[in-house]
């Protein structure tokens, strides 16, 4: 009927709230709540007529005695904190959470089990402020809600660890204070005691191997074998944080999780749990990812149960939740990171294009894990040969990506399209045509070290192999002050990376060459200068393979690299770092070394002999003599090379003979024929 | 990075018995973007007739045994084009793969056959006779032994007239950059050598260009 009809209206409840008649109050609050309970849109339409701090003044203002009211108002409360974070704001800002804490001291039963409901609620929220475990009182208050003999209060106390606790500090002091006994107590308790205790128990050990040693020794020694048991139960949220609980301790101490058994067992849960249609179904595939990353027996055991079969049908099923869909992104980039197999599988399921068409899903997060997902799948070389990436659709989302306003975006698409560009067909051209050059060249100079680094990675692959016009186009638009300033960049790895891009343009190309060393040598020059300086052995090995590109060339290239290696200027040491590099611990640096004094001496070329003359008098040679036994079997091939063909083309010969004839005895004494 | 593909093999797949031993080391003329060229023998009792042929290097990943690239063959007869075509390698470290191939038709008398070819085998022999040589330790040998797969045609339809049934038996000179090869196929002729010679592709040295996956 329509006159009682308008008696609920919301206007006219919040009214009836502010009465000073007690009963006609309590009704109201009553009526409010039945309401709200489960009804989104009824919530934020009390909120927005200011309801909250109307029944948080009531609860403000209830006499401990009242306990109707307190109960209805914090029942009230705690609803509208419930799965709506505009709800817990609203709830926070009116001052409830001091009230709440207060009724939990309530001598009245009823009292505290509400008001513990409703402070479990809030702490479910992100917007609740943490709780500090550090302070005493506090860690006596949340051991005294643990040791509670209601239900509601033990929760309590388990979300406030699950919510607030983050640092190995405060994960070592709960601990120290026994939480972690009491939380194992727990489990033996309702269904709801036991799933806020293992949600709290992952929080604690997290990451933190002192913690979960320690837990792992509890009730003799039987933890553990409590949490795998709950593995196995009916309800599924169980299942699922018993699960993490597992991870989290075989991550930390793998010896935890070695039977095959277990493993099999964790990953054919996780993957049925993605059937379940709430929260536990969004868990469930990064608990998943979790399990299998960086772990290829695990992976592989995966690969046997179908996991890449069932993830991806899910993704056919149709839209997926944003949430579920980023963690099934991210359990199949975990399952194709090693296994060429997994790849292979998932290729053949057509799902690629439901990736590509992630890549421009409007959830940051969702976009990242595509591109995790692409970049993971794309390390296949067999699909890449194939030009399987090397589309318009993946090249244009990705490039659109590099101008993401979220640099972690930028960087995951920059990582997919590191691998995509390696592309062995004629067809690098698409990415430049897509305007990639560009943007890659433009994150370059980026002031984000990440970017920088990670746009040259890029750079570098799509030089690899290229045809000449592609590596020019790319050249050009980079510049050579540019190049050479990243060869000085301040990051060793960008340093790396960019020299590894200035070896790959001057791969077989005399063209790309004469680019190098014009503009005075700007290039060669850092180049030069990175390796008489440098420590680190990434960054002198692409810089000496760099100079052996160079060393291809012509006479005048030999002789630009020679100018580099002996440059004495360059440095206060004499020794040049071509010996230095031949004495190296690291073998690849020896063998570059070896392979740039190879190219110099190259047989037929005019100026090799003078050229041997002048490394011999640096110590170059000298320094090869004594590699004949290098343990390193490709730098001790290589170092009969320059000698073999040295005297093959007559060292001793008499146009020659000059150069001593102590050197040609030495060639014949150490040329090691195999 | 890349993978072997893994095959339902008892033979080939060394699983954990030989976890200690050491992987070849790397080469850096058996490195992505190396390329080599020769020819393949394909002669038959009817006529000698061989092509020529080109590889390149496109993936290697030693922890898995795995190399990969590209094979065109040069002066194909009834072909318009080079034919090229994609390849996958097994690489006998002894812990993914052994000597005995366990596939592709290929019985362990047909692998010894074929890999007693190589002059650079006899030493190994006896004990591959014995376990396919899982217990030998071929890191510092060198030489190092192969098969080659080859997977797809690149440029050329399945309908070409042309077989990639077989696989090779390959071994690679670690000191000169050859490779020699042996095609194995019951259906083709046999023995069908294969000969490549580490190429700069005329340049006056040896040039090297690289790739990293993310």
């Amino acid at each position: 009927m329509p006159a009682s009809a308008s008696t609920n209206r919301p206007e006219d409840l919040i009214g009836r709230l502010k009465s000073s008649e007690g009963e006609a109050k309590l009704k109201a609050l009553r009526e409010v709540k039945n309401q709200i309970i489960g009804n989104r849109t009824k919530k934020l339409s009390y909120i927005k007529l200011g309801a909250v701090p109307t029944i948080v003044g009531i609860l403000a203002g209830a006499s401990e005695s009242d306990v109707s009211l307190i109960v209805q108002s914090t029942a009230a409360i705690g609803s509208f904190a419930c799965g709506v974070d505009a709800g817990v704001k609203a709830v926070l800002d009116s001052g409830a959470f001091p009230h709440l804490f207060r009724s939990l001291s309530n001598p009245d039963a009823k009292v505290v089990d509400a008001a513990a409901r409703s402070l479990r609620m809030i702490y479910q929220s992100k917007l609740a402020p943490k709780y500090d475990f550090l302070q005493e009182k506090n860690m006596e208050f949340l051991l005294s809600l643990l040791n509670s003999e209601n239900e509601n209060v033990t929760g309590l106390g388990a979300s406030i660890i699950t919510h607030s606790c983050e640092t190995t500090v405060e994960q070592k002091a709960l601990c120290d204070a026994g939480v972690l006994h009491r939380i194992i107590y727990l489990l033996e308790g309702s269904l709801n005691q036991r799933d806020a205790s293992l949600d709290s128990l992952a929080t604690i050990v997290k990451n933190n191997s002192d913690v979960i040693s320690k837990f792992v020794g509890l009730k003799g020694g039987t933890a553990l074998s409590t949490i795998t048991e709950l593995i196995k139960d009916r309800n599924p949220r169980t299942r699922l944080l018993a699960c993490i609980c597992l991870i989290v301790t075989g991550n930390a101490f793998p010896c935890y999780l070695q039977d095959i058994g277990t493993k099999t067992k964790l990953i054919l849960i996780l993957v049925e749990l993605l059937e379940e249609p709430d929260q536990v179904g969004d868990e469930a595939p990064f608990a998943l990812a979790n399990l299998i990353a960086d772990k290829e027996d695990l992976q592989k055991l995966a690969f046997e149960v179908d996991a890449v079969d069932k993830l991806c049908n899910f993704l056919h099923k149709g839209p997926v939740q944003v949430k579920r869909l980023r963690g099934i992104f991210l359990a199949l980039g975990e399952l194709c990171s090693k296994m060429e197999i997994c790849r292979s599988r998932f290729l053949s399921l057509q799902v690629l294009n439901v990736v590509t068409d992630a890549l421009n899903h409007d959830s940051l997060d969702v976009r990242i894990a595509a591109c995790i997902c692409m970049r993971n799948v794309s390390r296949s070389v067999k699909n890449l040969s194939a030009g399987r990436f090397m589309n318009e659709m993946i090249v244009t989302s990705l490039v659109q990506l590099l101008n993401d306003p979220s640099t972690l975006v930028q960087v995951a698409a920059l990582g997919a399209v590191s691998n995509i560009v390696v592309d062995f067909t004629s067809r690098k051209s698409i990415f430049i045509q897509c305007g990639g050059v560009k943007e890659l060249i433009r994150l370059s100079k980026s002031m984000d070290t990440a970017l920088r680094l990670n746009s040259l990675w890029a750079l570098r692959n799509l030089m690899f192999l290229a045809n000449k016009t592609c590596r020019e186009d790319i050249f050009l638009e980079l510049t050579s002050s540019m190049l050479a300033s990243l060869i000085h960049d301040p990051e060793p790895l960008i340093q790396e990376q960019s020299l590894a891009l200035a070896r790959n343009f001057v791969d077989g190309c005399v063209d790309c060459i004469e680019h190098v060393l014009a503009d005075n040598g700007v290039i060669i020059n850092a180049v030069g200068k990175q390796l008489w300086s440098s420590f680190k052995s990434e960054v002198c090995i692409q810089g000496m393979y760099m100079l052996i590109n160079v060393a291809t060339g012509s006479e005048f290239h030999k002789e630009a690299v020679m100018h580099q290696v002996l440059a004495p200027e360059a440095s206060d040491c004499s020794q040049s770092f071509v010996t230095k590099f031949l004495q190296n611990n690291d073998s690849r640096l020896r063998t570059a070394a070896v392979w740039c004094v190879v190219n110099l001496t190259y047989p037929d070329s005019p100026g090799g002999s003078n050229r041997i003359e002048r490394l011999q008098n640096a110590g170059v040679i000298s320094q090869i003599k004594k590699m004949v036994n290098d343990p390193c079997l490709d730098a001790k091939f290589r170092c009969s090379k320059p000698w073999k063909a040295y005297s093959e083309k007559g060292f001793a010969c008499s146009s020659v003979a000059s150069l001593s004839k102590g050197r040609t005895c030495l060639s014949a004494k150490w040329v090691v024929v195999i | 990075m890349p993978v072997r593909v893994v095959e339902s093999s008892a033979h080939s797949q060394v699983s954990g018995a030989n976890q200690g031993h050491a992987l070849p080391p790397a080469f850096t003329l058996l490195s992505v973007g190396q390329a080599f060229a020769g020819t393949q023998n394909v002669s038959s009792i009817q006529k000698d007739e061989a092509w020529r042929v080109n590889v390149r290097i496109q993936g290697c990943d030693l922890d898995h045994g795995y190399l990969c690239g590209t094979m065109e063959a040069l002066n194909v007869p009834l072909a318009d084009t080079p034919v090229v075509t994609f390849w996958e390698g097994e690489i006998v470290d002894t812990k993914n793969y052994t000597f005995f191939t366990g596939k592709w038709e290929a019985t362990p008398e047909d692998d010894v056959r074929h890999w007693s070819k190589f002059p650079s085998f006899s030493p190994l022999l006896s004990q591959v006779e014995i376990d396919g040589g899982k217990s030998l330790d071929l890191s510092n040998y060198p030489y190092i032994f192969m098969r080659w797969k080859e997977q797809y045609f690149v440029n050329v339809g399945i309908d070409c007239g042309l077989t990639i049934a077989g696989f090779y038996y390959v071994c690679f000179s670690c000191s000169d950059g050859s490779i020699n090869g042996f095609y194995y196929d019951p259906n083709s002729s046999p023995f069908q050598k294969l000969e490549l010679k580490s190429t700069n592709e005329g340049r006056s040295g040896f040039s090297f260009s690289s790739y990293q996956l993310q």
